[in-house]
């Protein structure tokens, strides 16, 4: 077995027991790293050309390797969120996530690759071009934090950070096959997180095992004063047991939701996790959420793109990233700067954020969506008064080819609906793996060459994950949820990237 | 055909700097000596990722202002974010409270054109981030066709209150004196010092005219003064502007003006208005004062310079007029107030203070912080002049030496050769009996019956007077003269 294989947890008792060495540890995930980039793509940023040095050789995290979506500023290291506005900006500060883990001692191995701006979920629209799904190289990863989770899953790394947005973490875990908490709206400083829709936006990670996502979030979920979002009435206790149980607890499906077309895998996947459920002695029950169902989609978009188009105003060569010159006037480099700088996806969302809080439009689109989003809340806080946690896919297919739905926007937008309610709420949601699709028809393996038979990921299928939701501030019972999960549905493996 | 009148509707928004060590959302220093772009952050810069927190103490300083222009503190405000796109703009948008302000529903009274007290009400004050300082190399210092153009990020992030009155003001003069009762008001409350040549408080006014023929002429918005005369001459002109277009049946466009202070005139802007909108600021919690807050907030408030000025004129009697000076500024009226309180008869010791006092800081372009002699000092020496131990004149020589040379009384008063009391008894019999011993004629001249007319005693008088350095009543001096020569 290599050392860039071990999880999170085995990785930390390898180097307190002395098994193997925090450098020994940063080789093996680097040549990984080597072997399987030129297929993935996940990164935009290496800086494990010489390992960074440990700050804590104390703490929790000393010697881990680990990659940050590249929306997370990092002191000195180019920062890019996958855009060309940026230039090569290099940050002066660290966002505060990244702050605890390096305060933890955590070694970072580099940026990691996603949508512009975190606008997107193939981590295909990045000026950086778009990273491979380590499960088949033919696929798109997710996004927008797809290069968070394929570097997980490839095993560069035992575990990342990510945002979520409207599922940028919990669906490309899905599609990766791996594990990804969006925790509750607060929960994780947004401090030097590059804001795309900031009341929706939250900082979560990724990792092969649940109590690996336990032991990061122990690090992570701290007060920061820097974020006036983030606060906390309890201190929540991330702490592993083996002794959690299900037996009592109510588990809801969404009522509207069931009569909506799911991939065969996807559909397998839920009824094998309700038996799973069952079986641990939780109650399977219905809840239903009208608000969220019909409306959800449109609310969260004009309250993103709203948000987001602010977001983006301070992008204007004036102060940092990319600029020019010779512009005729301040207008004219304004008009310049963002023309050039910003990718189609990202103009197309200002333009919308821009249309939406119009003077004259403004009541009738942002001001209304605000009014939804409430409902929605209100609606989720019904339902669970009802029940403990919601079960439910993270989208309705698997991962597609690359290039293959770029045309189609809106279908990419509908996607989202499983995901984006729980931002609208605030709420924690867990993207947990269920197992690899096997025999489907749609996962023939790709064309890579008959001498090569075929790609093993693929023969083993595509990852199948889904979504247990919890009320705010219930990440650590979600997380226990998941463990007793990931005992019964099983641990994923390290994709290969396209490597035999 | 009856000759048109036009009434003036004026409503004005004042910006005024609260008074803080740090921004309104980070802890960078609001000292505006400091070299350009040297107090900046990644929150005042808003580099991306970074995220505003609110200073309390901004908020209490917005609610004092608020409360000095008898505001009510709202339980709930919001920040919104307000979109333009300048290079003195780092996020492309201002946060502000636009419409959901911390403080609402208030009043400031000045005098209409009969001086009948009227009501000005101030809508709300809201709380707000400054933009960037800019310099353009254009001659006349704006942006359009200078050919470089300087950014200083100290001032981004600045807490600013905008103080928006309901159109309730119906001339320049009105304006004015909403505008420095305003000022005054804010600086009682230690909410702003609100000083005009450091840029602290800057004016916009909205003027439009209504028609005794019924027409209402179109709002138009004047920017850019920054002192009282600017606020006043700007509109003025708009006014007779208005007034000329109207008469000549002409329109008046709705339009954003700029005050030319050296041509004395208003034109057109030249920035087009930029688009704006406002979404609510995401990256802020609703703002929620407690009562527990707003009483401790109102607790902080001092005695407003007119509730003073009342107090002095009712409860001791001083002249209204002097009572407003003294009030005018906090500084001054406490300083009266703490020579009152360490003895001095109220009339008196404001006499002092609004002569001498006054007159020193005058010269020396004082502010009453800087002015050395203790308020219970100067209250000593009011005390003395009372009680006839000094007389009026000399209580000012001992007044102007003590500042001159910062000086105690007794070592003025030594210093001086005042003898306090003045010369009397003995000690006149002394000088008078020396000064006729130095002037035998004269007394001749006296006891003789040659001086007619008195003229020889007032003589001896006078050099008596001299000797006793003016120390001595002049009746004193007359009646132990007239028995010294017999």
């Amino acid at each position: 077995m290599e050392l860039y294989e071990l999880n999170l947890h085995d990785a930390i008792s390898g180097l307190k027991d002395k098994k193997f060495s925090a450098s020994e540890l940063f080789a093996s995930c680097k040549a990984r790293i080597d072997a399987l980039e030129p297929n993935v793509r996940a990164f935009i940023t290496r800086t494990d050309s010489t390992p960074q040095p440990c700050e804590n050789p104390e703490g929790l995290l000393a010697g881990i390797p680990t990659v940050l979506k590249d929306n997370l500023c990092t002191t000195g290291i180019r920062t890019t969120a996958a855009s060309k506005i940026l230039g090569g900006w290099r940050p002066p500060y660290d966002a505060t996530a990244w702050k605890y883990l390096r305060e933890s001692g955590a070694i970072l191995m580099g940026k990691v690759n996603m949508d512009e701006f975190a606008m997107g979920n193939t981590c295909g629209n990045s000026a950086f071009g778009p990273t491979h799904n380590p499960n088949d190289i033919s696929r798109v990863p997710g996004g927008s934090s797809g290069g968070s989770a394929a570097a997980v899953s490839a095993g560069y790394v035992p575990f990342s950070l990510g945002s979520d947005t409207g599922g940028s973490i919990r669906q490309p875990a899905s599609f990766c096959g791996v594990y990804g908490l969006k925790p509750t709206y607060g929960m994780v400083s947004r401090y030097g997180l590059i804001s795309y829709g900031s009341s929706l936006d939250q900082i979560g990670p990724f990792a092969r095992t649940v109590r690996d996502l336990q032991l990061v979030m122990s690090v992570l979920a701290q007060y920061d004063p820097m974020d006036s979002s983030c606060f906390r009435e309890k201190n929540p206790d991330f702490t592993h047991r083996e002794d959690v149980s299900l037996k009592g607890k109510r588990v809801a499906l969404v009522k509207e939701f069931q009569s909506f077309t799911l991939d065969a895998p996807i559909a397998e996947a839920m009824k094998k996790t309700r038996k799973v459920l069952e079986d641990e002695g939780a109650i399977i029950t219905e809840v239903s959420l009208p608000v969220v169902a019909k409306y959800a989609v449109a609310c969260y978009y004009a309250l993103a793109m709203s948000e987001a188009h602010t977001n983006l105003e301070r992008y204007d060569g004036v102060r940092l990233g990319y600029t020019v010159t010779d512009a005729a006037g301040v207008k004219e480099m304004f008009e310049e700067v963002r023309s050039y700088g910003f990718g189609s996806e990202v103009k197309s969302r200002i333009i919308a954020g821009t249309c939406l809080t119009e003077p004259s439009r403004c009541d009738e689109y942002y001001v209304a969506a605000t009014k939804v989003r409430t409902l929605i809340a209100q609606e989720f806080a019904r339902a669970f008064g009802e029940t403990d946690f919601i079960l439910q896919p993270v989208t309705p297919s698997l991962p597609h080819k690359i290039g293959e739905e770029d045309d189609d926007a809106m279908k990419g937008y509908e996607t989202d609906l499983y995901t984006l309610p729980v931002n609208l709420a605030g709420l924690p949601g867990l993207s947990f793996f269920t197992g690899y699709a096997l025999g489907q028809p749609s996962l023939t393996p790709p064309n890579l060459g008959g001498e090569q038979g075929g790609n093993p990921s693929a023969q083993r299928g595509l990852p199948v994950g889904l979504q247990l939701i919890g009320p705010r501030w219930s990440d650590p019972e979600l997380l226990n949820a998941g463990v007793i999960l990931e005992r019964n549905l099983g641990t994923p493996k390290i994709a290969n990237g396209g490597i035999d | 055909m009856a000759e048109l009148t036009f009434t003036p509707v004026i409503g004005i928004e004042i910006h005024i700097r609260l008074k803080t060590d740090t921004k309104i959302f980070c802890s960078c220093s609001t000292n505006p000596e400091s070299e350009p772009n040297t107090n900046i952050c990644p929150v005042c810069m808003g580099l991306p990722g970074s995220l505003p927190r609110l200073n309390h103490t901004v908020v209490e300083k917005g609610m004092l202002a608020g409360l000095a222009l008898n505001c009510t503190v709202q339980p709930k405000s919001l920040f919104f974010r307000k979109s333009y796109f300048y290079p003195d703009l780092p996020k492309g948008y201002q946060i502000s409270q636009c419409d959901l302000p911390v403080v609402a529903n208030g009043y400031i009274e000045v005098h209409d054109a009969e001086g009948n007290l009227k009501k000005i009400r101030v809508n709300h004050l809201h709380l707000e981030e400054d933009a960037a300082a800019m310099h353009h190399s254009a001659s006349d210092g704006r942006l359009e066709g200078a050919s470089t153009s300087y950014v200083d990020y100290n001032r981004a992030g600045m807490p600013l209150g905008e103080i928006v009155s309901e159109p309730d003001i119906s001339s320049s003069a009105e304006a004015v004196e909403y505008a420095m009762n305003l000022q005054r008001r804010v600086r009682y409350a230690g909410a702003s010092d609100a000083d005009l040549d450091k840029g602290m408080m800057r004016f916009d006014a909205n003027v439009s005219l209504k028609c005794s023929d019924g027409r209402w002429g179109r709002k138009v918005e004047v920017k850019n003064m920054n002192s009282f005369r600017a606020l006043e001459r700007a509109i003025e002109f708009e006014i007779k502007r208005q007034k000329k277009i109207l008469l000549s049946g002409g329109e008046i466009l709705q339009e954003t003006r700029h005050w030319n202070d050296a041509k004395g005139i208003t034109s057109p802007s030249r920035v087009k208005e930029f688009y704006r909108k406002f979404i609510v600021e995401p990256d802020l919690p609703p703002l929620m004062v407690n009562q527990e807050w707003i009483d401790k907030v109102t607790a902080m408030m001092p005695e407003m310079p007119d509730v003073r000025a009342n107090r002095y004129v009712n409860d001791w009697g001083l002249p209204r007029e002097v009572a407003e000076v003294l009030t005018d500024d906090k500084a001054l009226a406490d300083y009266f107030e703490a020579c009152v309180k360490a003895g001095a008869n109220p009339v008196r010791a404001a006499h002092w203070v609004r002569t001498e006092v006054l007159r020193v800081m005058n010269e020396r372009g004082q502010k009453i912080a800087d002015f050395a002699m203790k308020p219970e000092v100067l209250a000593g020496l009011v005390v003395r002049v009372d009680e006839g131990k000094l007389s009026t004149t000399q209580g000012k020589e001992v007044f102007d030496y003590m500042v001159a040379n910062d000086a105690s009384i007794d070592d003025a008063v030594k210093a001086l050769g005042i003898t306090e009391g003045g010369v009397a008894g003995n000690a006149l019999n002394d000088i008078i009996t020396s000064v006729i011993a130095a002037n035998p004629d004269v007394l001749e001249e006296i006891r003789s019956g040659r001086d007619k007319k008195g003229k020889k005693l007032k003589f001896l008088q006078g050099l008596v007077m001299k000797e006793t350095k003016g120390q001595a009543k002049p009746q004193e001096v007359a009646e132990a003269i007239a028995e010294a020569v017999k």
